[in-house]
């Protein structure tokens, strides 16, 4: 529920609204996109990054709150294993029960081979669950995959791999088709035209959704599928450590059961990290739009056993985060409420920026009109944030589309008395997406052999700055392509003797590098809250 | 200065005062558990936090999503943190989208005494019973309709005297409905028979071997739809 | 004339085609305003004996009290959902045990106590819109046709609580029949139980009192049976003889198919009664 204040400002959006509905509000100039991003984004924080000292990408920039993790020591330095006795012995070993993990555990079976998924909270408590707006796949007759690549690359700031790229907006409506025939309840018309959209930074209309609960439906049908096809997944099983042999080729993992507090031993041919993202982490003690098990542990691990980092001093803050009420800080108000024509404006009721610029530039713009302009509207809770003015949609689109296409949205507000319907949202930019990852080639794979990587946990794809809609479909098609390549190269591998000597010498270079762990341990598995700023006014 | 409201709240019987503007979820952490089942999304996606609760002296049995439900003076809470379902196998390409598809699978539907406790406890407020009775009936169309926003929490099984597992249904129905009613996309279908034929290999090629100069321009003056 | 309708399940699964949407497009061309409830769950098909537990009422009881709110009359098609229906609104009506309780856990907005009124499709035609009136809209007059109309139990009894024709000796598809210019058959056992309940577990039994049906029927000349019941339906075209080509002795039609043949509408639903 708003304060009066609030109402009585939002009375401003009500008085400009008329005039602005179906007005276009200028594009940013390529100069002032730059200049913006300089002067307003999180990433351009100097303190915000401070190179690592040990490992492959040592003197690279990375956020201090992973640098911390990953410069810490291994769960598992004092515990007693025994490696020769695994409790777990499989061709495929799937870390992640995300939308990469389903994806990629479905497709190695397809290739006949035998399957363990193991994640660490419940199968499909992941971010994949969270995606509500879209998927992207250039499957119209007015759009082409080198349209959909252009946008790709452009949004990415002509950093993005090309070779990751073109398998991404080449496999797309493969993906679609797939996802189509697996019974995934997509928007159509009578005909079964798929409804797409824009999202930010695209420059055709190919976001396709289901409803405002796109990754719900996608994970919810791949664990479904992933049931049917007798896929074995343990839950709240955690990786803590990657397994390699004396050869250095990945071979299993450090398992965690996080209820028993045990220790497993899980051998496999190839491995396949699906791990998912960072958000939990806060960097710059941004709230965040993602899930509870977001905890960079899969950067972690992956780099101790070797694997590269890359993109990884640059992060996605989503625009729109809630910024009241208190009890849905960070929440997700998903890109398709802009999409659908919901503006950003600033205390005045006024528009201030394109509402489908990228997120970066779209971020920093809101940062600058609440910093640099001071016209931001603030909440009783300290925090400060700019409209968002979803009401227009209904007026643009016609009464009942809220209702209709964002239903998940409608409740989130309405659980906390606000009705957008009717009244402005108020956002702020939260931390949503790590844009690199471990570095990964077209099948998924790394510099690690039979070690693979798909999903969040992984870079290179979207270079710099990723699109929305273009990370459900990264996970799908890496997840996929590492699954298929995992299934098939597992066939030919030949298991060494089991070791964990990489991170005792992970270790060694802590100590040898100067690096003071300071009791750090890693990975982080579950953050920890305590909500003590709920004891301030 | 302006006191911040607590309330006493119970945690499986053990009293905690925790701030009144938390969640019930908020309210765990504060009061120093460190969640491991019942908290994923954290946002009312995942259905992961499904808690229930009685206000003392009042003799209703209520229920929420710990992420979305605010704390009360007096509450006594427990989360559900597992909930054991049944889960039909099924191989959707070979199934058919017939008025008894559901039922094959899950005959308990006709058990279905009309409680209405099912709906009584949706947290996204579904009409959980209409739409077993739709499935009842052969109605993919309106069961998957209806059901589309579950979570699979599992708090309506939880509560069904008739044993169903109302969400198992629901997915179902939604999987049969969207694979064989709606029309699948013909230009999908298109894209997807040119991109085999290799109709944008080389294109992509192309642009894969631009540099970043050339690239900017063809960004830069792209038309936008 | 807009009333609330109630179709059951069986209507949505089995007898759509030949029962239901017929009584649709009929009801369409004959000015009746059919709204299908928008929600409704199984009735259970089956009057429950024992009346201590409050389950099998309620879906009943809620399409009973929607359709109250709404103002209008149910119409049900059905014949075991008609049977249901009607039964547990007498006993919303009279004052039992079973009304408390119901109400007690159903909390509706204002309490059902028996107010609502629930006819049958036939009802329908013959008390609210009379059978001359269907006379005139017949262009295909069935002339010449022996039809037998079969009863059998659900619609008839407990007499008293159906009120729908006097079940000795009823009228209403006769009186139908003759609106639409057929000339009903008269024959022993058209009020006759079918044993459908039987069926399930004794197919023998059941066998042979449709047998004593259909040969009633066809001794007295019919050339068709026809039925309002799904039921029944089912037990009389299977269970009877059937012809050396594998055909039914006795064919056996929904009311409802003669109904729309003799008002001319057949092509949208397929004549299937000539
Ligand atoms: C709120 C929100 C909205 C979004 N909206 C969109 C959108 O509209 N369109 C779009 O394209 N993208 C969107 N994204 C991004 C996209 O959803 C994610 O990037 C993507 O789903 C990640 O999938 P994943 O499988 O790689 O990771 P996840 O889905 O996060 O899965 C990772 C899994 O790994 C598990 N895990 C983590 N650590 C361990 C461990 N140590 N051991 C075992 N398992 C572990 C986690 O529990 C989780 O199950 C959104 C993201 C969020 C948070
Ligand atoms: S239908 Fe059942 S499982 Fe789905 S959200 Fe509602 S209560 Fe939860
Ligand atoms: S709880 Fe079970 S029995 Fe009760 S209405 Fe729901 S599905 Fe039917
Ligand atoms: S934690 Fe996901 S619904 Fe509450």
């Amino acid at each position: 529920m708003y304060t009066h204040q609030m109402m009585e400002l939002i009375k401003k959006v009500e008085a400009t609204r008329p005039r602005r509905k179906g007005v276009d509000y200028p594009r940013m100039a390529p100069q002032e996109r730059q200049e913006v991003l300089r002067n307003f984004h999180p990433d351009f924080i100097a303190d915000g990054f401070r190179p690592l000292k040990v490992g492959v990408n040592k003197g690279d920039k990375v956020p201090r709150e992973l640098a911390d993790l990953i410069e810490a020591r291994s769960r598992i330095a004092n515990v007693s294993l025994n490696l020769e006795d695994p409790t777990y012995d499989v061709d495929v070993l799937v870390i992640g029960g995300g939308g990469a993990g389903a994806a990629a555990a479905l497709s190695a079976l397809g290739k006949g081979a035998d399957v363990l998924l193991v994640t660490k909270l419940r199968f499909g408590d992941a971010n994949t669950m969270m995606a509500q707006g879209g998927i992207q796949a250039a499957d119209k007759a007015n759009d082409s995959p080198e349209i959909h690549y252009l946008d790709v690359i452009g949004g990415g700031h002509f950093t993005n791999v090309p070779s990751l790229v073109r398998a991404l907006v080449n496999d797309a409506p493969m993906v679609i088709k797939w996802l189509e025939e697996l019974g995934t309840f997509f928007d159509k018309d009578e005909q079964g035209n798929m409804l797409t959209a824009h999202g930010g930074g695209t420059s055709r209309k190919r976001m396709h959704a289901a409803r405002d609960y796109t990754g719900a439906e996608i994970m919810r049908t791949l664990r479904d599928e992933a049931f049917n096809k007798g896929i074995k997944v343990i839950e709240f099983c955690a990786a803590v450590e990657l397994l390699l042999d004396t050869e250095g080729k990945a071979a299993g993992a450090i398992l965690f059961n996080l209820e028993t507090e045990e220790y497993l031993v899980a051998r496999a041919k190839t491995v396949i990290l699906a791990l998912g993202g960072s958000g939990r982490l806060h960097f710059q003690g941004f709230p965040t739009t993602n899930h509870y098990g977001a905890t960079a542990d899969g950067l972690v691990m992956g780099y101790r056993a070797g694997a590269k980092l890359a993109f990884m001093d640059t992060i996605q803050y989503h625009p729109t985060g809630a910024a009241y009420p208190p009890q849905i800080l960070g929440l997700l108000v998903t890109e398709k409420v802009r999409g659908l024509g919901a503006t950003p404006l600033n205390i005045n009721g006024e528009q201030f920026v394109h509402h489908l610029e990228t997120r970066d530039v779209e971020s920093a713009a809101i940062i600058r009109e609440c910093s640099e302009r001071k016209l931001g509207i603030p909440t009783p809770t300290g925090m400060v944030g700019v409209w968002l003015d979803c009401p227009l949609i209904d007026l643009i689109h016609g009464e009942g589309t809220i209702e209709k296409q964002l239903p998940a949205m409608l409740r989130q507000f309405a659980r906390f008395d606000v009705d957008i319907r009717k009244v402005p949202m108020l956002i702020y930019p939260a931390l949503h997406y790590q844009n690199g990852g471990l570095m990964i080639d077209e099948n998924g794979a790394t510099a690690i052999e039979n070690l693979y990587v798909a999903g969040e946990n992984s870079g290179g794809i979207h270079g710099r700055n990723r699109l929305m809609g273009n990370s459900l479909l990264d996970i799908l098609v890496f997840g996929r392509r590492a699954g298929w390549h995992a299934g098939e190269k597992c066939k030919e591998v030949q298991l060494k003797q089991l070791s964990l000597d990489h991170v005792d010498n992970y270790h060694r270079e802590l100590a040898q590098n100067g690096v003071d762990t300071a009791g750090r341990v890693s990975p982080m598995l579950l953050p920890r809250y305590t909500h003590r700023e709920a004891l301030q006014v | 200065m302006v006191q911040v409201e607590m309330v006493d709240i119970y945690i499986m019987g053990k009293k905690y005062v925790v701030p009144a503007s938390l969640t019930i979820m908020d309210a765990l952490e504060f009061a120093g558990y460190q969640l491991k089942r019942g908290c994923g999304c954290r946002a009312g996606f995942c259905g992961a936090c499904a808690t229930v609760y009685r206000i003392a002296g009042d003799y209703e049995l209520k229920v929420g999503l710990a992420c979305g439900t605010k704390v009360e003076q007096d509450m006594y809470l427990a989360q559900i943190p597992f909930f054991p379902a049944v889960k039909q196998v099924y191989d959707l390409e070979t199934l058919a989208p017939s008025n008894t598809a559901i039922a094959d699978y899950y005959p308990e539907i006709y058990r279905c005494i009309g409680c209405n406790s099912c709906t009584a406890v949706c947290p996204q407020d579904l009409k959980v019973m209409q739409y077993i009775a739709y499935a009842q009936r052969g109605d993919l169309a309106r069961c998957a309709d209806a059901s589309f926003d579950c979570i699979m929490c599992g708090l309506c099984a939880s509560r069904c005297p008739a044993h169903i597992v109302q969400y198992h249904v629901a997915i179902l129905a939604r999987r049969l409905y969207a694979r064989y009613l709606l029309p699948q996309a013909p230009h999908l279908k298109l894209r997807v028979e040119e991109i085999r034929e290799g109709k944008y290999d080389a294109p992509l090629e192309a642009l894969m071997g631009k540099d970043i100069e050339e690239l900017k321009v063809l960004y830069n003056s792209r038309d936008i739809e | 004339m807009r009333y609330s309708y109630y179709p059951g399940c069986t209507l949505k699964t089995q007898a759509g085609a030949s029962l239901e949407r017929p009584a649709l497009q009929a009801a369409r061309a004959l000015g009746i305003d059919l709204v299908e409830q928008e929600e409704w769950q199984c009735c259970g098909a089956v009057f429950p004996l024992a009346t201590d537990e409050i389950a099998p009422f309620l879906a009943a009881v809620r399409s009973l009290a929607t359709a109250r709110d709404r103002g209008e009359k149910l119409v049900t098609l059905c014949a075991a959902c008609h049977h249901v229906l009607k039964r547990t609104n007498h006993l919303l009506q009279v004052g039992s045990e079973t009304r408390d309780k119901t109400n007690n856990y159903l909390q509706l907005e204002q309490p059902y106590t028996g107010e609502g009124q629930v006819i049958h499709y036939l009802e329908l035609l013959r008390d609210e819109l009379g059978f001359d009136r269907v006379a005139q809209k017949v262009t295909h007059p069935l002339a010449g046709r022996r039809i037998a109309p079969y009863y059998g139990c659900l619609l008839l009894r407990p007499a008293k609580i159906m009120a729908f024709d006097n079940a000795e000796d009823p009228r209403v598809m006769e009186d139908l029949l003759l609106s639409l210019g057929a000339e009903p058959v008269d024959y022993p056992y058209r009020t006759e139980c079918c044993g459908v309940y039987l069926s399930v577990n004794n197919e023998e039994i059941a066998g042979s009192m449709v047998r004593k049906i259909v040969h009633a029927a066809l001794k007295q000349g019919a050339e068709a049976m026809v039925n309002a019941c799904p039921l029944c339906h089912y037990n009389l075209l299977n269970l009877q003889e059937k012809t050396p080509g594998g055909e039914p002795l006795l064919p056996v039609y929904y009311f409802t198919e003669l109904l729309v043949t003799a008002l001319g509408l057949p092509e949208e639903v397929g004549d299937k009664t000539r």
